[in-house]
């Protein structure tokens, strides 16, 4: 039981996830509802885009901060352009087209020019929000086409189009990364960047490659809250990276690289997203949001390491423990060596 | 291809220049190997082995030269660009991905999956006859675990030019014994393969060619036969070195100190259990085993690393309980760990930094780098360590200047008691007979050394008394006889008599 823990982060998650739904279950009954499970999903689907790409850099370990900036930009782009009068398809092209250039440029200062990436993101998230503003001129953008906003409507099940869209990017995204030979590079060039180029891995190629998968995500983000919203703030998505790096922490990716599972920062997205949910849903002021979203994220963290330090224990325990019992080699290979030792 | 088996060439190198910065490293090497040939390559630290082999494997770049494997030419630096030729380099610092398990390690960069590779690599682990669990997470692995993971990828990936640089400096004869069946197998299959060594009876054993390279050119190369061990030394170092010095123990009277420097009594912990010994000031005391004997687990549980179980250590006639890093230094017990890139060095940090590095409680509140300098400047005048000056980073060393820096860090603390893990790991001939002779002398001045070696033959040269441990226990002790027979012997016999 412990060792599932061990091994998932996602495991520790759900189970958390659990008691809390079972708890304001009890308090709130009609919480847990078909309605309430729609609610939580489309209110995830920004989040849950932003902290896929980010995940996928740091999986190269990599960061990328300029992801809000990213979102508003291609937002914009999208919401001029559909203003302009260019049709809703090409709109959406040009908008992530903007993500991907946006990540390529990004991709393209850290991989082959090797600046540091913390240092790179942190220029642009400057640089793409003042494309933006001038771009815009400095003002909201309204009066989005109604085909847009229907993008973000319920269709029957109690999904949109945008949901559909955005949980088989997760799918793809999930198996790509685990059931791909070009998945398997991303997280060695973060494991240890060094052995990754020896052993054949184009290093930079795939840094190149996770910063525009993270623009690409940033601007569909983009599009999302476009069309949920319905108009378009100069601060659209401002912040939302640091949030982002928080999820991805919480669903068990290690800011040093080379661990962590789209399966983790789905259940972290989710997660944060219910506590949201269910705080309006007990009425508490919505000045509480932060306080217990963070309180939430370092106890989650907390439980977390503790669970570790015990497998670990174990783990060691249990490898040492050989020693005990007697030798582990079997006896023909002990003889056979000291018959080559006798040289 | 143009590589038929009937050129028998499968790599050739022309008129290669290299230089890190201004210094220059290769000064135009030409080299060739042919299929089936098992080419040894020689010379002393930092006379640019590695970076010629890196250089062919599209590691670093060259600064001009050509470089041609299996009759195609390698146009630029890629690593990939290498192994698409049928060239692989096992290097001498392992690569390892923490994360990862110890197959998803060996199998990364080849186009079939992990499960699809299990048996084939499965079955080389047991022709290597090495216990490895392919499912751990690498993170966990000891050092000749990691180098053994690297001789796995090399063989694993079917190369036609092979390039094995150090890979024995962690092992003891056994694997290595496996190891050198192996290569014979390649051998007869036709793929070349260059061996760096330090050791000449390695080099003796399994080679047919030698090249030396001294200051980044080859100043001997031919057959193995027709040189002599001392005509190959010579050849290595302009400066004229005596061939293995022998026993030496003048000027040290190890009898007629009484009193233990340190007492060590039935000591439990992670990897060993009930281990009693005694070091007096001036003995050097050899402590040898297999690997994963437990000899590192007892050193770092010795210097306060690893929690202890059971037991006690008594140093200078006092208990020391709670024994951390920072107290055994202060009391003068000083470790030297074997893996010198992941517990030894800094390697982003200049060189002065490190050799002042055990003792950077002590320092001044505001530094006096002058004098730090200074004190790497003695080390690097005394021990001959090869650097551009004591700014430079660690990194940038050759692995057996990287070990002398190591061993000045461990001096700079003026030990009374000197654990020393694999002191010579990497070293070259000269250098080694320079630390041996650093180590007799450390041992006239008083100091008590526990000389911790895979190697037996150093064993056999520098100590007064052998301990064996095996499978984690006490396996015997030598006082006098000690031969590398000997310690071999009681090494193996041990951990036979352990399972019987
Ligand atoms: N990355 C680097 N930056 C600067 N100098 C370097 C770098 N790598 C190696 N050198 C220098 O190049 C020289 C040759 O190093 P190299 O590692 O090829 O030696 P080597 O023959 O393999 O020695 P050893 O037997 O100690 O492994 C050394 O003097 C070393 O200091
Ligand atoms: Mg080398």
């Amino acid at each position: 039981m412990l060792d599932l823990f061990a091994r998932n982060r996602v495991a520790t998650l759900i189970a958390v996830l659990f008691v809390a739904y079972a708890a304001i279950g009890a308090v709130a009954p009609g919480y847990l509802s078909g309605a309430t499970a729609s609610v939580v999903i489309s209110n995830s689907l920004v989040l849950m885009l932003i902290s896929l790409g980010t995940m996928i850099v740091i999986l190269t370990r990599n960061i990328d901060v300029s992801s809000g900036s990213v979102l508003g930009l291609s937002a914009a782009v999208l919401g001029l352009s559909l203003n302009a009068g260019v049709s809703l398809p090409l709109a959406i092209a040009f908008c992530l087209a903007t993500g991907a250039l946006a990540g390529a440029f990004n991709g393209l200062m850290v991989a082959y020019l090797g600046i540091p990436s913390i240092v790179a993101t942190l220029g642009t998230l400057g640089l793409y929000r003042g494309i933006m503003l001038v771009l815009t001129g400095g003002r909201w953008i309204e009066d989005l086409p109604q085909n847009l906003k229907a993008l973000a409507g319920n269709h029957g099940l109690g999904f949109s189009a945008l949901t559909v869209v955005v949980l088989a990017l997760v799918a793809l995204a999930w198996f790509f990364l685990r059931k791909t030979r070009f998945g398997r590079y991303f997280y060695a060039v973060g494991d240890n960047r060094a052995a990754a180029h020896h052993l054949g891995v184009p290093v930079r190629r795939v840094q190149f490659a996770a910063f525009v998968a993270t623009g690409l995500c940033a601007a569909l983000a983009g599009l999302v809250f476009a069309a949920q919203i319905g108009f378009i703030p100069n601060q659209a998505g401002n912040g939302i990276e640091l949030k982002a790096i928080a999820v991805n922490v919480l669903g068990g990716v290690s800011l040093l690289g080379g661990t962590g599972s789209v399966a983790g920062v789905f259940a972290a997205v989710i997660f944060i997203t219910s506590i949201d949910s269910a705080l309006v849903f007990l009425k508490i002021p919505a000045y509480w949001n932060d306080f217990i979203a963070g309180a939430i994220l370092l106890s989650v963290l907390l439980l977390d390491g503790r669970i570790r330090q015990i497998i670990d224990r174990r783990i060691r325990a249990r490898r040492y423990a050989v020693h005990e019992r007697g030798p582990a080699q079997p006896a023909d290979t002990t003889k056979a060596r000291i018959v080559e030792a006798g040289r | 291809m143009t590589g038929s088996p009937a050129a028998g060439r499968v790599a050739k190198l022309t008129d290669i220049w290299k230089s890190y910065g201004a210094v220059p490293v290769l000064k135009g090497v030409s080299i060739t190997l042919q299929a089936g040939e098992v080419h040894a390559l020689l010379g002393g630290n930092g006379a640019g082995k590695s970076s010629l082999m890196k250089i062919m494997s599209g590691v670093i770049p060259a600064n001009s030269g050509a470089i041609e494997i299996n009759g195609r030419a390698l146009t630029h630096a890629s690593p990939a660009h290498a192994q698409d030729l049928g060239l692989y380099l096992v290097p001498q610092e392992a690569h390892i991905l923490p994360n990862q398990s110890v197959l998803e390690n060996i199998c990364l960069g080849l186009a079939a999956s992990p499960r699809a590779l299990r048996p084939r690599v499965e079955q080389l682990v047991t022709e290597l006859s090495v216990s490895l669990d392919l499912d751990a997470q690498a993170a966990a692995l000891e050092i000749a675990e990691r180098q053994i993971v690297e001789i796995l990828r090399g063989l694993v990936r079917d190369a036609r030019v092979l390039i094995l640089d150090e890979p024995t400096s962690a092992l003891t004869p056994f694997e290595t014994n496996a190891l050198f069946q192996r290569v014979r197998k390649l051998q007869a299959q036709g793929v070349g393969i260059f061996f760096i060594s330090h050791k000449l009876r390695e080099i003796r054993e399994i080679c047919g060619t030698i090249s030396v390279l001294r200051d980044g050119v080859i100043v001997l190369s031919g057959p193995l036969d027709s040189y002599s061990d001392a005509e190959i030394i010579d050849a290595m170092s302009r400066v004229q070195i005596t061939a293995a010095s022998g026993k030496d123990r003048t000027g040290r009277k190890v009898s007629q100190i009484g009193r233990p420097r340190l007492s060590v009594r039935g000591l439990s912990g992670e990897g060993f259990r009930n281990i009693s010994l005694d070091v007096r000031a001036g003995e050097i005391l050899g402590l040898a085993g297999v690997v994963g004997a437990g000899r590192t687990e007892f050193a770092e549980t010795l210097f306060g690393l690893r929690p202890q179980s059971a037991g006690s250590v008594v140093f200078d006639g006092e208990e020391l309980k709670k024994r951390s890093p920072r107290v055994c230094i202060d009391r003068g017990l000083v470790y030297l760990p074997e893996d010198r890139q992941q517990h030894g060095l800094f390697l982003e940090a200049p060189l002065f930094w490190n050799v002042s590095s055990y003792l950077v409680h002590r320092l001044p509140f505001f530094l006096r780098p002058g004098a730090e300098r200074k004190t790497f400047d003695d080390f690097r005048a005394s021990m001959g360590i090869k650097c551009t000056g004591p700014g430079q980073e660690a990194h940038g060393l050759s692995g057996g200047n990287q070990q002398k820096v190591l061993l000045a860090k461990c001096l700079s603390a003026r030990p009374k008691v000197l654990i020393l893990d694999e002191p010579t790991r990497g070293v070259d001939v000269a250098a080694r007979n320079d630390i041996y002779d650093i180590i007799r002398k450390l041992a006239a001045e008083g100091v008590a050394i526990v000389l911790i070696s895979s190697d037996f033959d150093e064993i056999e040269q520098l100590a007064d008394r052998v301990e064996v441990m095996a499978f984690g226990q006490s396996g015997g002790e030598l006082t006098d006889d000690i031969s590398v027979d000997a310690i071999a012997r009681l090494a193996f016999g041990a951990s036979e008599a352990r399972h019987a």
